[in-house]
């Protein structure tokens, strides 16, 4: 028991060091995310410190760049399932590596979630209150602790598996199915649950007619299942291309056809959003009208969600037609889709609920510079943890970091033991 | 480790610029929070929860000089009072008593002082229904013809209540009819609001949204 | 078939030479000089938070002597920071005592009197400006409040073709509030007023989100009451200061209601707009009022709210 604990911290310790060391390239990116955290870091203590009377916020419109990054990396979150899936239930064998890249891009983005929430905080000093059994948790009446719950437990689950995976391929063991299998299968449907969950943070909201609709759920799931494996196919080749990993074109492609069926759905589902409000014209389609056209003189929204339909609709014409089957014209379709639905989800999905508000006023949302410095801070911190999890986690696929060679500190030129883990249903 | 030179090159960058960040958070070079804009207090006269007029019981329990309710330091005791009309058939106030303004009533209806004032006995009112009241009982004269207004005050839902909702536990006030309405001209009349609502972020772009006149 | 580790490793970099662990470890250390340099703004935190308020309980969880306690420390900081020594009390609701809230729609003139009252009375910050009540101006013909207007300023009050309705905290039977909030920091008493405990909020502003009313204000920052208008009369769950980063919103006077006062805004209408008292009192006003006025109506009442703030009219 000790002696397995022992080598486990020693597993921890070299997976730490590896992190450290680099080429000049990952020097130099890993350089760039630090320094733009740092940034970050010094604009969250001047609203720690000042309130959050610092960022673009208000009364009217009390959420903003916050919540509408954290509910697009939700959805991200949520997409790591869209590897899992073939692989598990389909028995793909092409995407079988990747899923731990998939789950590795989940926990990033969960731990980018919860930073984004707890920045959003105006008492972060009393987030123990949250802590079911030490503080007082509305749960099940909130939908807030529904979200607590299934984030947290979101990012164990991956955790657990990527962690299980990745130890036993590190110490040449066959990983035993009942330590994973189980995990996987509530792990797809937990990544349903935790972007169901976030939706109904803002279904549930009567007195916000934009909102209070059936179709937020669903949209949510279909834009997350574009932007998500549209980010998991960029970066697959980053992977490949910076670390020699071999993936194949195929694991790319199929990964494609996701993309493609998800954004028309989703773009389905908008004509369906649009249809609903513009043609009943009830007085509860000022939102949308604020979003696409402007109310009353006001108009910061509306470039956006234009530039946000015509991303979309791009990338949908893109993905249908067979050029997307080259990678170069896939990369620009995955780039429009994630842009596009980023800010359809986020500035197009949370301010148009506070406007006008709730007594028919208009009060305009412009997020500040110190309020963006923390968003690009956050985002780094998740870049800078997916890196490192790669980091970690391809030289162990590899063969390179295992238990065979912990005598030498140094990583050598000599080619890696043959590893004898072979993953079995 | 990679050690060639675009290591180095890199390394020594990055060195640069951490060293460049330290100084710069230490020096505070930007983002110094604005500080919070200090709007103007409301004046203290609008905070006031005194009524706009008093009453004749209010100047009897102030002990305060009553000399305007004397009609007959000026008035001849007994004699009937005889009101002057002009042309249009319009009351025709005497500059003695210019500071009453006639507005009881539209297009003129109430305009003849003897409907609530006795003409011969100038220190009492008179209801229409024959009965004659003090001027501390002026609410029971508005209420001869405001019936329903009276009602409604009686069970204290028109007019200003003030002090304990509940009575065990400390006084009641409720207003008399001419604590808030000037007999002679009881419609309330304009008056310049408090401030409106200061936003912590204007919105920009755009005139205030207006009442859509559809 | 991929199952296979890759056969194609990653080429290891060379070993690493004394001169490149100094370069490396001198930007290491440098990094961690800028992270450091990076948290220099905390340094201007005052008054944020002490062991005690950190660890304070619960509301509900209180004993008399922790609140003994916690009001003693309210008492203490109030009167460092403003200099005079307020008088904080805990009050608890009255049995037989349900608080039902009537406004009269053809009477209120729009002079905005019951705002800055409420202001005063309850500590408001005065920069950046939180008010509980809201006077819309509307126009004749329609109770829908997006043809609102909210920031008039006429000569006079009021003006032709529109009448005035102000809105505050509307203290629903079924709050949406209370149902968002995931601390349970705001919860509904037994005398029908919502509260809000300052100290357990976490500023989450999901009840801000929930609130169909616009009922509820935060603090973006540190509030600022000028000290010769505080309101020393405080209560815990009422009009004591609060901090920077919690909601707050209209409790209905809860100092002054559960002492059998009427509320600031009651007393400072000039017009008796406003109407207050228990409901389950069949000879108060507002029960009066409410058995026997034809027309009366709830704000957005198809939202399921059920508010205790009726607006009424004169038949």
């Amino acid at each position: 028991m000790i002696k397995a604990i022992h080598n486990y911290i020693i597993f921890l310790r070299r997976c730490v060091k590896i992190a450290f060391v680099g080429d000049w390239r990952y020097y130099a990116w890993m350089g760039l995310l630090t320094t733009i955290v740092l940034l970050g870091i010094n604009a969250y203590c001047k609203q720690f410190v000042n309130g959050l009377i610092v960022t673009g916020m208000s009364d009217e419109v009390s959420w903003g760049v916050y919540i509408a990054n954290f509910t697009f990396l939700v959805g991200v979150a949520a997409a790591a399932v869209m590897l899992v899936i073939p692989v598990y239930i389909y028995r793909n064998e092409e995407l079988y590596d990747l899923v731990i890249f998939g789950e590795l891009l989940s926990v990033a983005a969960i731990l980018m979630c919860l930073a984004f929430v707890t920045v959003d905080l105006g008492r972060p000093d009393h987030f123990w209150h949250l802590i079911p059994g030490i503080g007082q948790f509305n749960f099940p009446a909130s939908m807030l602790s529904w979200d607590v719950l299934v984030l947290n437990g979101y990012l164990l689950l991956n955790l657990h598996i990527c962690g299980y995976l990745l130890y036993s391929r590190y110490c040449g063991r066959k990983p035993s199915p009942w330590f994973y299998i189980p995990f996987v299968f509530t792990a797809i449907a937990w990544a349903i649950s935790i972007h169901t969950v976030t939706a109904f943070l803002y279904v549930g909201l009567g007195g916000r007619p934009f909102w209070n609709s059936s179709i937020v759920g669903p949209r949510f799931l279909a834009s997350a299942f574009t932007a998500g494996p549209s980010l998991i196919i960029l970066a697959l080749q980053v992977i490949r291309h910076v670390t020699l990993y071999k993936i194949s074109d195929k694991a790319l492609l199929t990964l494609r056809s996701i993309v493609q069926v998800s954004m028309i759905i989703n773009v389905f589902l908008l004509l369906n959003e649009l249809f609903k409000e513009f043609y009943t014209g009830t007085v509860h389609v000022a939102s949308l009208k604020y979003l696409f056209f402007g109310l009353h003189g006001h108009h910061a929204l509306v470039p956006w969600i234009w530039t946000a339909i015509t991303f979309n609709l791009s990338a949908m014409v893109m993905l249908v037609l067979p050029v997307s089957r080259s990678l170069k014209w896939l990369n620009v379709a995955c780039v429009l889709s994630i842009v596009g639905i980023w800010i359809e989800k986020g500035m197009g999905m949370v301010i148009p609920g506070f406007t006008p508000t709730t007594l028919g006023e208009i009060i305009e949302y412009h997020p500040s510079a110190n309020e963006t410095l923390v968003c690009l801070g956050i985002w780094a911190f998740g870049l800078l943890c997916y890196t490192i999890f790669l980091r970690m986690a391809v030289p162990i696929l590899q063969g390179q970091l295992s238990r065979a060679n912990e005598g030498s500190d140094h990583l050598t030129t000599q080619p890696p033991p043959k590893v004898v883990a072979d993953f079995h249903f | 480790m990679a050690y060639n030179k675009k290591t180095g090159v890199v390394l020594a960058v990055l060195f640069t610029v951490f060293a460049l960040l330290t100084a710069a958070f230490s020096l505070d070079l930007w983002g110094k929070p604005a500080p919070v804009k200090q709007l103007p207090l409301v004046n203290k006269e609008l905070l006031k929860t005194e009524t706009w007029r008093r009453s004749y019981a209010d100047l009897v329990k102030d002990k305060e000089p009553l000399d305007d309710f004397d009609c007959y330091t000026c008035h001849e005791e007994g004699k009937k009072q005889v009101l002057k009309f002009d042309d249009k058939n319009q009351l025709v106030i005497p500059d003695e008593h210019k500071d009453v303004v006639m507005g009881h009533g539209t297009h003129g209806r109430n305009n003849n002082c003897f409907n609530c004032h006795i003409d011969d006995k100038l220190n009492e009112l008179q209801t229409r229904d024959g009965r004659s009241l003090k001027f501390e009982e002026s609410t029971q004269l508005c209420g001869s013809c405001h019936g329903p207004t009276l009602r409604d005050w009686e069970a204290g839902s028109h007019g200003r209540t003030s002090g304990y909702w509940n009575r065990a536990l400390g006084p009641f006030k409720k207003q008399d009819c001419v604590n808030c309405h000037n007999p002679h001209s009881p419609k309330f009349p304009g008056r310049k609001p408090a401030p409106a609502p200061n936003h912590l972020r204007e919105s920009s772009g755009g005139p205030e949204p207006t009442p859509i006149k559809d | 078939m991929d199952s296979q580790p890759n056969d194609t490793p990653t080429p290891a970099p060379p070993d690493m030479n004394r001169r490149g662990f100094l370069r490396t470890s001198a930007m290491f250390a440098a990094g961690a000089a800028a992270l450091t340099a990076s948290l220099k703004p905390l340094l201007q935190l005052k008054d944020f938070t002490s062991v005690d308020k950190f660890l304070q309980k619960y509301y509900k969880e209180m004993t008399p002597e922790d609140m003994e306690k916690v009001l003693k420390r309210i008492a203490d900081d109030v009167e460092r920071q403003y200099q005079v020594r307020p008088h904080v009390r805990d009050l608890k609701p009255m049995d037989g005592v349900e608080f039902v809230y009537a406004l009269n729609l053809t009477r209120c003139i729009g002079c905005r009197k019951c705002v800055h009252a409420c202001v005063k009375e309850n500590n408001q910050s005065r920069s950046p400006e939180i008010q509980y009540i809201r006077v819309l101006k509307m126009p004749h013909g329609s109770l829908d409040v997006e043809k609102s207007e909210h920031n008039y300023s006429p000569e006079a009050v009021p003006e032709k073709g529109f009448f005035y309705m102000p809105v505050q905290c509307q203290q629903c039977r079924n709050p949406p509030c209370v149902k968002v909030c995931p601390v349970h920091a705001t919860w509904q008493e037994k005398d029908g007023i919502t509260v809000i405990d300052y100290d357990w909020c976490i500023g989450c502003r999901y009840c801000m989100a929930a609130c169909p009313y616009g009922a509820r204000h935060f603090n973006f920052t540190k509030p600022t009451i000028p000290a010769d208008r505080l309101n020393p009369e405080m209560a815990y769950l009422g009009n004591r200061p609060r901090s920077m980063g919690v909601t707050e919103k209209c409790h209905f006077c809860v100092q002054r209601t559960r002492a059998g006062r009427y509320p600031a805004c009651v007393e400072v209408c000039p017009a008796g707009a406003r109407k207050f008292g228990n409901i389950l009192d069949p000879e108060s006003e507002v029960s009066k009022i409410l058995s026997t006025k034809r027309v009366f109506i709830q704000l957005k009442e198809e939202l399921g709210t059920s508010p205790r703030f009726f607006y009424y009219f004169d038949v």
